[in-house]
């Protein structure tokens, strides 16, 4: 089947309808940004975007995503808010092992996309399904309010 | 390319470091065609100027490796932004056993400091006295900086790319100069470092991403039960999984005399194409197990088996000040047990390992905490020589000592061994919670002999911590009575693996509790408390090996303590609405005190804020320092606010992150970390800060309920 990720079409033999989003980028297309950790919708570590919107990859069956938009980790250069958060996640020295990061990133940058000016509030609760085992949540959530400030200026 | 290592460094168990000088034949013609230069084990400087940092330590995201290359950088005298990490292979020969190589104890910076800088001291000398025959100048008017060796006197300067060819044929000098601190231009800064970088584009290259030519993927399906076995499966239906391609028996593997090695489950691996297939093909599987004689115990069982244990063996094994005696007398008591669970570790990278065993060596791509301990292991287990096995150490999505033991490691050569093909061998996050090996259930019994103002006169404990050459000992000073151990019982229930801050862990809840409860029976401020005692208290020796670090200092304890005291307001603070706990941990050679404020919500009480001020020596980078004990902080609050591992009829009733949760981003208040300025050597910080969290809460929920808590986790919300 072909998938539509970061621009470019992706072509690839899916033997198994129910093979979820996560396995064809990690094992099929060698875009190993995208992380598995839980595989239930717990944790956050594969998030991407499907038309824009946050979505779990380990949950979604790729052939459901014919003709979508899939951005990844891997397709911040076409993406300000990621990079900006990006550039703000060096600077504020958010990652520790880095595992947990780029699933930070895209539920950021989801929100940032839709809402560049959060509250508090609403900061954390798009961050709530994003686990980090190292704790970093603290400079996540700094880095957050940096991008808006820079995003508002 | 020829390799010339002219002069070797391996570390001795006191720890001091071997320079063996070599003086190589490399002044005939043809070998002077050098490319690169890798005069020791830690460096490579290429002849295009690329200067390649090999870091002895892993790197699970502690910062380690960074904080090595800055060391590195500033000692040579090179960029540190142009600076490449590599990782070393698990060699022994090279780096010595634990000392320089296997990561644990929060020993990275600690252990490696002093013969890094010996060794990129040497290589500078040798750069500089390349340049000084290169120019025609006196070594001494010579300096190295930014990657150049530059003259003192004039504008000229020769990159170190172009000094190897005659620098690799001189001999290394017999003393060298360390730098003096005020020329580090590095050491001190908060730099992000490469791993940072890349962690923001998720480019990080842990082992989980490693895809190699005809690589198979596997999983297993593993019993249950610790030391179950298999009775028979049925692998019709999982065959079916478009992409399997094979399943078969994993047979157990003891726990080792050393339990960091071995104790592989019974199980049945499913190989495939692909994770998925695995993974659907593993759910396929029918099989029965012989849940053998774990089957018949729970957690209630090991609590219950402490307490028998300590009521049999109650001896005191080590009386400091004549403690026991004390003890004996009839005055009033204060004798309580506290009680920690179980615990994942939950690294997010669940573990996984990429093996391929040729039949005649083995190679291995992994994120793992012991390298060294791992080649040896494998070639214990396959009969291969030690020099035919390649341990690849990837940066790692956490390891918390979880990646210290090797069993996964194990399991992925055992499958690539029987299908003779390179495998991924990865554990779904039901594996690395449901069938792994855990932070052990522990009790500990605190006792004291108090004078009739309620004032203690002699403390006595029980627990898993033996005293006072143990790593954790008593630095109050009073007199101490430690009585026998209780013995952890080797895969009592399920296996044991290192935790973060592992049993500094259960030994602070009661130490800093129980200071705590002390504090109020004599009706003095906790804090003031603890500081009228370590004020007066000795420096406490320590005989253990430099993996556990020195003598403990109660003034550095004292230096925290006031520092958090002041910045939190303990003493100048009066809001009524806050209730304040605090806590002061030493754990191998670092010393971290924390001030907790508890307030009460519409929701019942939260965490407000949460201070911590840390000492470990010198500091390499105070951004990873701090993000260290931060992240500490995070782990400490997981232990105490969130389920624990529970084990019913043999088997561990959480499966993952729903029934497992760690804490989210909306649980974590504020923390504030502060550093103690030193120039002492530096000292570790991924795990100081964690021991310090349980008790520092319980002890502020003490003054909002007037409960005293001795057993976790709780929940916040219930008081
Ligand atoms: S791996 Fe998808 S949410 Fe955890
Ligand atoms: S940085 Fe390690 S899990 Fe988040």
């Amino acid at each position: 089947m072909e998938l539509n990720i970061n621009g470019e079409r992706y072509s690839f033999e899916l033997k198994d309808e129910t093979t979820p989003l996560l396995w064809v980028l990690r094992d099929f297309l060698d875009l190993t940004g995208t992380k598995y950790s839980c595989g239930i919708g717990q944790c956050g570590a594969c998030t991407v975007h499907v038309d824009g919107k946050s979505t779990r990859s380990c949950l979604t069956p790729a052939s459901s995503l014919a003709g979508k938009e899939i951005t990844t980790i891997e397709g911040a250069s076409s993406n300000a808010v990621l990079s900006l958060l990006q550039d703000n996640w060096v600077e504020v020295d958010v990652p520790q092992c880095g595992y947990c990061q780029s699933g930070q990133l895209m539920s950021a940058a989801a929100l940032l996309s839709q809402n560049a000016s959060p509250t508090t509030q609403e900061i954390l609760s798009a961050m709530q399904g994003n686990v980090c085992r190292c704790g970093t949540y603290v400079r996540i959530k700094k880095a957050i309010e940096k991008t808006v400030e820079d995003l508002n200026s | 390319m020829k390799r010339r290592h002219f002069f070797k460094v391996s570390a001795l168990g006191t720890g001091s470091l071997v320079v063996s000088t070599f003086i190589p034949l490399a002044c005939m013609p043809e070998e002077r065609e050098t490319t690169y230069w890798d005069p020791n084990f830690f460096i490579r400087i290429d002849s295009d100027n690329l200067v390649t940092f090999i870091c002895s330590k892993a790197e699970l995201g502690q910062g380690t490796s960074t904080g090595l290359a800055m060391i590195m950088a500033d000692e040579l005298g090179a960029d540190f932004d142009k600076i490449k990490v590599e990782f070393a292979d698990g060699s022994k020969e090279k780096y010595g056993r634990l000392h320089l190589q296997d990561t644990g104890g929060s020993n990275g910076i600690r252990m490696v400091w002093k013969p890094l800088r010996e060794a990129i001291a040497i290589t500078r000398e040798l750069l500089i006295e390349a340049a000084a025959k290169q120019l025609g100048r006196s070594a001494s008017s010579l300096y190295t900086s930014m990657g150049y060796v530059h003259s003192a006197e004039d504008e000229q300067k020769i990159a170190f790319g172009d000094l190897i060819t005659v620098a690799s044929t001189l001999p290394a000098p017999l003393e060298v100069k360390l730098k003096d601190p005020e020329q580090f231009q590095y050491i001190g800064k908060p730099i992000p470092g490469r791993l940072t970088k890349n962690a923001s584009k998720g480019t990080v290259p842990y082992s989980i991403n490693v895809k190699l030519p005809n690589m198979a993927y596997a999983v297993i399906e593993r019993c249950p039960v610790w030391e179950g076995s298999l009775v028979s499966y049925d692998d019709t239906a999982a065959r079916q999984v478009p992409g399997v391609i094979d399943v078969f028996e994993i047979e157990p593997i003891e726990e080792q005399e050393d339990d960091y090695k071995g104790g592989v489950r019974a199980g049945v691996a499913v190989v495939a194409t692909n994770t998925w297939a695995a993974i659907k093909g593993k759910e396929a599987l029918e099989i029965i197990w012989d849940l053998g004689p774990n089957a018949r115990y729970s957690t209630s069982d090991v609590h219950d088996g402490l307490t028998a244990y300590r009521d049999d063996n109650r001896a005191v094994a080590v009386n400091l000040k004549n403690a026991e005696s004390l003890l004996n007398r009839s005055n009033q008591k204060l004798a309580v047990r506290y009680d920690s669970p179980r615990q994942a570790h939950a690294c997010m990278e669940p573990l996984n390992a990429v093996a391929y065993h040729y039949g005649y060596k083995v190679e291995v791509w992994a994120g793992t905490q012991s390298p060294s301990m791992t080649r040896e292991r494998i070639a214990e287990l396959t009969g291969l020589q030690e020099t035919e096995i390649v341990v690849n150490n990837h940066p790692t999505g956490g390891g918390f000592g979880r990646k210290f033991t090797c069993d996964y490691i194990e399991e992925a050569v055992i499958v690539s061994e029987k299908i003779r093909r390179p495998v991924k061998l990865m554990w779904t996050r039901e594996d690395t919670i449901k069938t792994s090996k855990y932070h052990p259930y522990s009790s500990d019994f605190w006792e004291a002999l108090l004078d009739d103002k309620g004032y203690p006169i002699a403390i006595g404990y029980q627990g898993f911590t033996g005293g006072p050459s143990a790593f954790r000992p008593f630095p109050y000073g009073l007199p101490m009575a430690y009585r026998s151990r209780l013995r952890y019982i080797k895969g009592w229930l399920v296996p044991r693996a290192s935790w973060r801050s592992v049993m500094a862990h259960p030994w602070a809840l009661g130490l800093e509790s129980f200071m705590d409860e002390l504090a109020h029976e004599a009706q003095i401020d906790p804090l003031e408390f603890r500081l009228n005692l370590l004020k007066k208290a000795e420096v406490v020796k320590q005989k253990r090996d430099p993996w556990v670090g020195a003598d403990l200092y109660p003034a550095k304890l004292v230096g925290t303590l006031e520092e958090v005291a002041e910045r939190s307001g303990w003493f100048t603070n009066a809001d009524e609405d806050v209730f304040k706990g605090c806590s002061s941990i030493g754990y191998n050679t670092s010393y971290c005190s924390m001030v907790v404020h508890l307030k009460r919500g519409t929701n019942g009480l939260y965490l407000s804020k949460i201070f911590a001020t840390i000492d470990c020596g010198t500091v390499i980078n105070p951004s990873k320092v701090k993000s260290q004990v931060e992240g500490s902080i995070v782990w400490g609050l997981s232990a105490l606010l969130t389920p624990s591992i529970t084990v019913k009829n043999g088997q561990v009733e959480q499966s993952n992150f729903n029934d497992y949760p760690l804490l989210r981003i909306s649980e974590t208040p504020d923390i504030e970390v502060e550093i103690i300025q030193s120039d002492d050597v530096p000292t570790g910080s991924g795990e100081p800060g964690v021991p310090g969290v349980a008790p520092a809460i319980l002890n502020a929920l003490f003054m909002a309920t007037g409960k005293r808590v001795r057993k976790i986790p709780i929940d916040l919300k219930t008081f």
